[in-house]
């Protein structure tokens, strides 16, 4: 299996919805095989105030969840697409009205911040059912019993599926997204390296990585970095895609 | 469900509550619940819980017969259970205080809390100096404005008071920020949440340490009067003054009933009524009534009184009114603004805003035939001076 180099997480909306095929192309050009679109959501608990603002601006430019899923529709030159959300707007939505939208899009996953496994069963089993399975996320305040638990709730559907649907998702740090820079890497790669004894899915490492250093060491683990806040931040002051995400993946 | 929790998580018949937290609160969540219910079965805990109340937060709190107001009004009997006594002035001290003897039963240092109109964070501050725990309060910069004087209670008490400048400024982002916070230190922190919303165990945490409020006036009315009244009325934010006053009336077949802010008017965005304008939905942590627009984002609020305009009924609260047991109604700005200034003439009392929002319901309680009521008073009024001062034009 090679190594999926970078996860890049892209703000729905931030800069705009209409760059927003042509930042996927962009992705997809440099090879990237999958791709986080945030879903911009009023109270995004988990996110740092680079993602913060950037949901507010987006939600402020009429990026709502039914016109983010709509400009993904048809979208042949994207990668995979994993759609990052919190609960609420897919509630509001509703699962057929969901599973409709979802339908022509690249999406693959999704990785709902605030839904535990169990919540919301029905929810998460027509999902499921329909082809869209829920990323596990691994905190650092996981413990290894639960951490085995969470990854047979939301099970990998084994190595003919692809990467947005395989892959766990290993929190890097407490704390929320974007921020912690210069985090010392040592326990989340001892907990990569632990999980790695438990799983043979990928695992993607997020939260408070930027700089090119760290983003190769994650590589070093065998894991695939997420780079998230310091994309957008990037992107909105109007680096082109291609710069932003080369740098990163070297 | 999530099976790995020993208590209930869920409410009434439509499964209010639940633990909607992102994974790594899951853990100090789970953690949390079992102090929680080690601290219950504890009679040390118990008593040191008691000796505080009594020693440090001057409970009981008295239940005074409020006869000119009731003449006023035409009630019967009306009877005020005095939360504005309390130390710090409202109700929160009751949950602040022994949240932060179960954070230090866990061995945590520090203590992170949000406010909204800076009850909850003063009281949280005041037990953190009394018992020699760092903390921390996040509130809206809307808030901090229009509650300058709890600003400087919570800073004299050695708190850091965090301001929060995102959205309105209120309660719902000093929450977002407190729950960030929270992510980033929940190995050594405790959050102290001041209403009964949030991620469970909280709603269940907060109303277990609010009950004492209902417990003392049920048993204080019946050695007053040797009857129970007709009707017990509370204002209700998040819930917790509403839970602590109703809940121990559970089962005496009297009419329970919860007020709401009605603000300046009945469109989204001008009032936080959840029961009127709210559709189900998931904030915070848990499944409840939310204030929302069309695409699931919250919507925002309006209310003279900085306690009650947070956009979720607690999902135990909202469940009691849902399955019909609790009645829920509304008092508008100008009522509650009128219905405080009766109380401070008649009885010579000054109520806090949302209290007011309670004593606003009496009219309409007494136009309705109820001849007796117990009304929770759930703080004073002198954090609102400068709002009264000015919309009463005094």
């Amino acid at each position: 299996m090679t190594l999926n180099p970078l996860l890049p997480f892209l703000m729905a909306g931030d800069p705009s919805l209409e760059a927003l095929p042509g930042l996927l192309a962009g992705a997809r050009a440099l090879g990237l095989e999958a791709a986080e679109v945030g879903l911009p959501h009023s109270d995004p608990i988990a996110d740092g105030p680079v993602l913060q603002a950037a949901a507010h601006r987006a939600i402020g430019r009429g990026a709502t969840p039914r016109r983010v899923l709509e400009s993904l529709a048809g979208l042949t030159d994207s990668p995979d697409l994993i759609l990052f959300t919190y609960l609420n707007p897919l509630l509001q939505l509703g699962l057929d009205p969901l599973l409709r939208l979802l339908e022509p899009t690249p999406v693959r996953s999704l990785l709902v911040v605030d839904l535990p496994f169990g919540e919301e069963p029905d929810f998460e089993a027509g999902l499921r059912a329909a082809g869209y399975p829920l990323v596990p996320l691994l905190a650092p305040t996981t413990t290894p019993e639960r951490a085995k638990a969470l990854l047979d709730q939301r099970p990998d559907p084994g190595p003919g599926a692809p990467f947005a649907q395989r892959f766990a998702y290993v929190v890097a740090r407490l704390g929320v997204t974007g921020t912690g820079q210069g985090t010392d890497l040592g326990p989340v790669a001892a907990r990569v390296r632990d999980l790695q004894g438990i799983t043979a899915r990928p695992l993607a490492v997020g939260f408070g990585l930027s700089d090119p250093a760290s983003l190769r060491a994650v590589r070093t683990l065998g894991a695939t970095p997420v780079i998230g806040s310091a994309l957008v931040a990037d992107l909105t002051l109007g680096r082109p895609i291609k710069a932003c995400l080369e740098s990163r993946i070297a | 469900m999530n099976d790995a929790f020993v208590l209930p998580t869920r409410f009434g018949a439509r499964g209010l509550g639940g633990c909607y937290a992102p994974e790594t609160l899951m853990q100090p969540l789970l953690d949390l619940e079992a102090a929680f219910r080690a601290a219950m079965e504890d009679s040390g805990f118990q008593a040191e819980l008691k000796a505080e109340l009594r020693h440090f937060v001057g409970r009981p709190t008295p239940l005074t017969p409020a006869p000119r107001l009731a003449a006023k009004l035409g009630l019967k009997a009306l009877y005020l259970k005095r939360e504005d006594l309390a130390h710090t002035g409202a109700h929160k001290i009751n949950n602040a205080l022994a949240q932060a003897l179960l954070a230090r039963r866990m061995g945590r240092t520090e203590i992170i809390a949000e406010t909204g109109a800076g009850q909850h964070g003063v009281a949280t501050a005041a037990a953190c100096a009394r018992l020699g725990l760092r903390c921390t309060v996040y509130m809206g910069v809307t808030d901090m404005a229009r509650q300058a004087p709890n600003v400087a209670r919570m800073r004299l008490f050695g708190a850091t008071v965090q301001p929060v400048e995102a959205g309105q400024g209120t309660l719902k982002e000093a929450v977002n920020e407190a729950l960030r916070a929270w992510a980033g230190r929940c190995t050594e922190a405790h959050y102290i949440l001041g209403s009964a919303l949030g991620p469970h165990p909280f709603p269940t945490l907060v109303r277990s340490f609010q009950t004492v409020i209902g417990e003392e006036a049920r048993a204080q009315v019946l050695e007053q009067t040797g009857a129970l009244p007709e009707a017990v009325v509370a204002c209700a934010g998040g819930g917790s003054n509403g839970l602590g006053l109703l809940v121990p009336f559970a089962g005496d077949g009297l009419r329970r009933m919860a007020v709401e802010a009605g603000g300046h008017g009945r469109a989204l965005g001008e009032h936080a009524a959840r029961l009127d304008g709210g559709r189900m939905g998931v904030l915070h942590g848990c499944r409840t009534l939310l204030l929302q627009d069309a695409h699931g984002h919250t919507a925002e609020t309006a209310s003279v009184s900085a306690g009650l305009d947070y956009p979720a009924l607690g999902p135990e609260l909202a469940a009691l009114v849902l399955d019909g047991t609790v009645d829920a109604r509304r008092a508008s700005d100008e009522e509650a603004l009128a219905a405080a200034r009766l109380l401070c003439e008649t009885e010579g009392i000054l109520p806090a805003l949302e209290s007011s929002h309670a004593l606003a319901l009496l009219p309409a309680l007494a136009a309705e035939g109820v001849a007796s009521v117990l009304l929770g008073l759930s703080g004073r009024g002198d954090k609102d001076l400068s709002t009264y001062q000015s919309r009463l034009e005094l």
